[in-house]
């Protein structure tokens, strides 16, 4: 859902990023309701950091990118299907 | 079995949903109560796994319903059983009908501006030592590190009026084309100001236009711009 009509329309990386960044943290809640678990070594990785506004992230996957797309695809099997989806 | 809830809406009906699949594959449909439709999928785990999958069927479900109208979206990992989502509907009702009339006919749009927080506080911790003026007194140890000190909170408070400037200026420059916005701030940060901005249908590629003559306004900063979204930081009635 990354704006196609600016820079960053194909990485699914960022992409990934933004949906986190808006599905995580923003919403309704039914009180008491909302019960997630971090099972992804992956999102660990990319996503949680969005989770506790840690958003250092987005600058190194801004910055880069290449060698952390290297990063994550040396980290196991889902970075592979990470960077294939 | 838990329902795993997406979003609610006034005017969503099955026919928008028919083949979409939601988390885990599984089918959804819609659970109506007090005229409203909350969509929902069955779900057996809990709690949410927070995986790729998940997060990336949990907005694509949202996006199905934006395509046809504007719902509200729940956040990720809602879970309830019929009677629980059955109360909610029926006692929220009003406020649900509210925060959806707020958002008719808009999408959420997201900017985020970057900076290079490194060079920013050096700008800030040199605009701070410059107001000193002139040759530095001569100090003794204590007195120096109560002048660095000063200095460096006078570096904190510059970097802060910057980024409060900067996130001004985005709103000034949107302010015409967002109906609302939610804007966050964080001036010690490299993504220094995360805004999401309600933006009506009609007007999305003006908006966008906007962005992009904003963008080559500021070639020192990094922006991040993507949607349109679900409402996510507009939909939300006091619990």
């Amino acid at each position: 859902m990354i704006d196609e009509e600016f820079a960053f329309d194909d990485e699914e990386e960022l992409s990934l990023l933004e949906t986190l960044d808006h599905v995580l943290d923003r919403g309704l809640v039914i009180a008491g309701e909302v019960t997630i678990a971090v099972a992804d070594v992956d999102l660990i990785y990319l996503g949680l950091n969005v989770l506790l506004g840690s958003v250092e992230t987005v600058n190194e996957v801004l910055g880069g990118r290449e060698r952390r797309l290297a990063a994550l695809r040396g980290g196991g099997a889902e970075g592979e299907e990470a960077g294939g989806r | 079995m838990s329902l795993y809830v997406y979003c609610v809406s006034d005017e969503v009906t099955g026919e928008a949903l028919a083949g979409t699949p939601g988390l885990a594959g599984a089918p959804v449909r819609l659970f109506e109560r007090a005229g409203l439709a909350a969509v929902v999928s069955p779900f057996e785990e809990e709690p949410v796994p927070v995986t790729r999958e998940h997060a990336l069927a949990h907005n694509r479900v949202n996006a199905v319903v934006l395509a046809r109208t504007t719902p509200l979206p729940f956040r990720f990992g809602t879970l309830a059983d019929g009677e629980r989502l059955a109360s909610y509907l029926e006692s929220r009702e009003a406020a649900l009908r509210a925060a959806l009339a707020a958002v008719r006919g808009c999408v959420e749009m997201s900017v985020k501006l970057m900076w290079d927080a490194a060079v920013a506080r050096r700008g800030a911790g040199a605009a701070a030592g410059g107001e000193q003026g002139g040759a530095p007194a001569p100090a003794g140890g204590g007195t120096a590190f109560l002048l660095a000190k000063r200095r460096e909170l006078l570096g904190d408070e510059d970097l802060r009026r910057r980024a409060d400037e900067l996130a001004a200026w985005l709103e000034l420059r949107t302010s015409d084309l967002a109906r609302a916005s939610d804007v966050r701030v964080r001036p010690s940060a490299s993504l220094v100001v995360r805004a999401a901005h309600l933006v009506a249908r009609a007007r999305v590629g003006e908006y966008r236009d906007r962005l992009r003559a904003l963008r080559a306004e500021r070639p020192d900063l990094r922006f991040l711009t993507s949607g349109p979204w679900p409402p996510y930081s507009f939909g939300s009635i006091k619990n």
